[in-house]
């Protein structure tokens, strides 16, 4: 059923990885400017505390230093660092603007409360040491469940309670409780999830400069260049002419490079000393002031008929925003989207409280709420087959959303092959033979499964601009500007061109990397690039194409419609030898000596009107150590329906990377906040244990590769699949292994033999 | 104040050492680690850092061939000695390890990359002919956040095949 397609589908080497190998590739922090300034942020060391008076003169005075700045110093205009106003459908802004600059208030250890820039780094940080402060300590809480209780002090004057938003489930049907009346199985649990940390190996850079005429360059990892290029303009009240967003190489995203974190300091930096000025964050800083993973504790409750028919669902989430809402007031709002939109339910009802603490914030990270309530979600599955007598794979079958149904976002499924993810991964996984044996060495095998998005419409309007140019070589510049997230979409892109332009790959030269001289793009999130920009480049390319079919009509001619265009040639279809070079036409139709001439090119604004839900399904085979706790993932194998895979090398890279990320999840990473101090003590790849060589399974990716009708030559997302059901499949083969459930995560051995002694006495 | 001012009254020192077969001779401050020497004395950017206290392997550069810590090394200790970073592999287009790397699609972000192909090399100088079960272990100390290693691994065999078949080291 697939279509026989000459560039898409093929494994190549990305363009821009042999300078990645060669060491030439430039990242922010390899980045020099004439006379550029180290610039060094004064972080809180209180959790919360009011800055009663900062004197930064012996700071100024030392020598080296060029400016010292206090919130004073700054516009003052309230700003939201995971963006006030993106393109919201259709409710317009959502996100609150909580924070300014420099912080007015210390709302966390690591609250940014002034800046400094100097000719080096041993001065800036000398500096920093003289800038005195006087803090006068408030009460503080680094949990939830502590920040909502009376008698702790608002960390936000108009949150009462700290509570800075709830939320409904806004794709609520039925009756829940009458549903669970009318259901034969009903289980409810209780989840909690941690924040977990992107850990992008390159600490979050920026460089700011501004020139003579006051625009303002400023070279930023972030993954949104065209919001944040909006979000600087309206924090310094600039026209946002006035800002060029530069991207450089960068070293891993995962979705914490969706928020503002040094962009407008090192700005304000540069226009009080007029001259360029990097700040790089320590690793320490990066720990400790990057955005996570959101934290939550949530209960999911889950009503069955006999047959094993979904029939009623509820869920409560109380989400840990941390000390600004960052992009946890959307996150904590999709927990419930993702939660119950996965299966076919008549009755569906959820609620989620947004809570500020005084830690640092959670926004975005790879899969944005989804594999925080699958971990939940999951399991309650596998409960509750337990209770109905079914196999878990069969629960699963029996109650998935399939193409045309609606999907999580509420819009009819354009196509879902979550049947094929589930049955191939169990036939390799060995399934039949290994599920609920009890086998000998305390082995055990678990699954999970889950449904994504290419893009978040209709919650934002997802749009993607592309330019294709033919130059006069026959060669194609491809003008894109997803950011530059560290995956392979730049190659991704570059193959939807070629196919559909009929050069091949090497032809396609990216053009990328500034705002001021690309089309906006919303930017790398939501799964949405391959699918959102993908649209763009296609529709792009079939202009250019129509063009460059119509000029060889004239030539050969024959009718536009008669010709095909491949191998870097244009041919009559009936009669492929009666053909001429692409670069032929091209150059004829740029030099025309009648005057007829005409650029090669098409542009194009694409806005996604739908998100064809990628969809997977995990299965993870472990061995408990019933003396130590220890559990070891033997294999993992991913089932992903991501559509047609543009280039399977990286569809299977994403998802190997996404077991990686998810095991540690599951087993390793802890982000671990001192409840007496408010410091983050999981703030080094030492104690915030991420997974090494050695500690990856065997894993094994099957990629059912199957065309969605919406997606460019039938692609949907992966980025973020990759990761979501890795941890519920652990948790599930745990259970499978040695009967005993882990519900919050990680799943450390001190947990599991907890657990395991609590089997023993009951 | 008192420790800049400590630092400020250390000499300088001169040292020579050689870096990608070219010679060097520098007066540099004695606290300066060869990491900050390559990339802001010499703009060898190539190398990278990352975690900055030898948890991640990414600003790992040979050292005489031997696998080091650029980011943990004071660059005076490293006297007399052959550097090779990053930039020095290629030599007529990609190095073997190289293009393997880049042909098992085994770079995403490629902040890793300089030290795992580093280490790769040291591996390979060592032992031409590893397990899979070798290169895990050898490359177990260098951090990737995108991979899963998976590729990283398919590319340490691949170059050790590319190698063993007469490519050159």
């Amino acid at each position: 059923m697939s279509q026989k397609f000459a560039i898409v589908g093929r494994r190549l080497a990305q363009a821009d990885t042999p300078i990645k190998a060669t060491g030439a590739a430039r990242y922010a922090a390899d980045i020099k400017l004439p006379r550029m300034l180290v610039g060094k942020v004064l972080r809180s060391p209180y959790p919360h505390a009011k800055i009663k008076r900062i004197d930064k003169s012996k700071a100024e005075n030392l020598p080296g230093v060029e400016a010292v700045i206090t919130l004073e110093d700054t516009p003052k205009i309230p700003y939201a660092s995971s963006f006030r106003d993106l393109p919201m459908a259709p409710s317009g802004s959502l996100q609150r603007s909580d924070e300014y600059i420099l912080a007015d208030k210390a709302r966390y250890v690591g609250d940014a409360v002034a800046a400094v820039a100097a000719v080096d780094e041993r001065v800036a940080e000398e500096a920093l040491r003289l800038i005195e402060v006087e803090y006068e300590e408030l009460p503080f809480a680094v949990h939830p469940r502590d920040a909502i209780k009376p008698g702790v002090p608002r960390i936000h004057d108009y949150a009462e309670n700290n509570i800075a938003v709830r939320v409904g489930y806004p794709l609520a049907e039925g009756d829940v409780e009458k549903g669970f009346q009318e259901s034969d199985v009903v289980v409810e649990e209780t989840f909690s999830v941690t924040k977990q940390v992107s850990g992008h190996l390159e600490t979050q850079t920026t460089i700011a400069s501004v020139d003579p005429t006051g625009k303002v360059t400023c070279y930023s990892p972030c993954q949104l260049p065209f919001p944040l290029r909006r979000e600087l303009a309206k924090a310094f009240n600039l026209p946002e002419g006035m800002i060029n967003v530069v991207s450089p190489f960068v070293g891993g995203s995962f979705g914490a490079r969706l928020s503002v974190y040094n962009e407008p300091i090192a700005i304000a930096l540069a226009m009080k000393t007029h001259r360029p000025v990097k700040i790089e964050y320590t690793m320490e800083e990066n720990f400790t002031c990057v955005h996570t993973r959101t934290a939550d504790e949530y209960t999911v409750k889950m009503g069955f008929k006999k047959d094993g028919t979904l029939h009623s669902m509820y869920m409560k989430v109380l989400t840990w925003s941390g000390a600004y809402l960052g992009r946890a007031q959307l996150a904590g709002a999709i927990t419930l989207v993702w939660g119950m939109g996965h299966y076919r339910c008549p009755n569906r009802a959820g609620e989620c409280e947004i809570v500020y603490c005084n830690t640092t914030p959670s926004a975005a990270m790879r899969g944005y709420g989804n594999p925080e309530v699958m971990w939940g979600v999951e399991q309650v599955v596998d409960m509750a087959a337990e209770k109905l007598g079914m196999n878990p794979l069969e629960l699963r079958l029996k109650n998935i959303r399939k193409t045309g149904e609606p999907s999580n976002f509420g819009l009819p499924i354009e196509s879902s092959y979550l049947e094929d993810c589930i049955k191939s991964g169990a036939v390799r996984m060995g399934w039949k033979e290994k599920w609920g044996k009890k086998r000998a060495g305390r082995r055990g095998v678990g699954m999970a499964t889950m449904t994504h998005c290419s893009g978040a419409y209709p919650l934002l309007m997802e749009h993607s601009g592309a330019i294709v140019k033919f130059n006069e070589d026959g060669s194609v510049n491809l003008t894109i500007n997803p950011g530059s997230p560290g995956t392979h979409i730049w190659g991704a892109l570059s193959q939807i061109a070629a196919e559909e332009l009929g050069v091949y790959p090497e032809d396609v030269h990216v053009v990328t990397g500034e705002t001021d001289k690309t089309l906006f793009d919303l930017g790398s999130h939501a799964s949405r690039s391959t699918y959102v920009a993908g649209n763009a480049v296609l529709e792009a390319s079939k202009e250019a194409r129509k063009q460059l079919l119509e000029r060889a009509a004239k030539m050969l001619d024959v009718s536009p419609e008669e010709l095909e265009v491949g191998d870097r040639r244009v041919y009559v279809r009936s009669a492929p030898e009666r053909g001429i070079s692409v670069t032929e036409v091209v150059r004829s139709a740029m030099w025309d000596l009648k005057g007829e001439c005409l650029n090669i090119a098409g542009k194009s604004s694409f806005a996604s009107r739908w998100t064809s839900p990628p969809t997977a399904a995990y299965f993870a085979e472990v061995e408990v150590d019933t003396e130590t706790g220890e559990v070891k993932v033997l294999k993992f194998i991913t089932a992903v329906d991501c559509g047609t895979a543009i280039n399977p090398m990286t569809v299977e890279g994403q998802c190997e990377g996404g077991i990686q990320q998810g095991i540690g999840y599951a087993l390793t990473e802890d982000f671990v906040v001192n409840r007496e101090t408010g410091v983050l003590e999981s703030d080094n790849f030492t104690t915030y244990k991420m997974l090494g060589t050695l500690d990856m399974p065997e894993t094994e990716i099957i990629i059912i590769n199957k065309p969605d009708p919406k997606g460019p030559f039938g692609a949907k997302g992966v980025g973020e699949p990759a990761t979501v059901g890795v941890a519920p499949a652990i948790a599930n083969a745990i259970y499978d292994a040695v009967g005993v459930r882990i519900t919050d995560l990680p799943i450390t051995p001190e947990k599991v033999l907890r657990a395991l002694k609590e089997k023993q006495s009951r | 104040m008192k420790m800049g001012d400590q630092m400020r009254r250390m000499e300088k020192e001169t040292v020579n050492f050689t870096v990608n077969g070219r010679q060097y001779q520098l007066t540099i401050e004695p606290w300066l680690t060869l990491a900050e020497v390559l990339r802001d004395y010499l703009d060898l950017t190539g190398t990278k850092v990352s975690c900055g206290v030898g948890e991640c392997g990414a600003c790992t550069v040979l050292v005489d061939g031997k696998p080091t810590l650029s980011c943990c090394t004071l660059a005076i200790t490293v006297r007399d000695k052959n550097i090779l970073t990053i930039e020095g592999l290629a030599k007529d287009g990609l190095h073997p390890i190289q293009k393997a790397f880049v042909d098992c699609g085994a770079i995403q972000c490629g902040f890793c990359t300089p030290g795992m192909i580093l280490m790769t090399k040291a591996l390979l100088d060592e032992n031409p002919h590893p397990t899979r079960e070798e290169a895990k272990e050898f490359l177990a100390g260098n951090l990737c956040r995108c991979t899963g290693y998976v590729k990283i691994i398919d590319a340490v065999m691949a170059a050790a095949e590319a190698i063993s078949e007469g490519g050159s080291r």
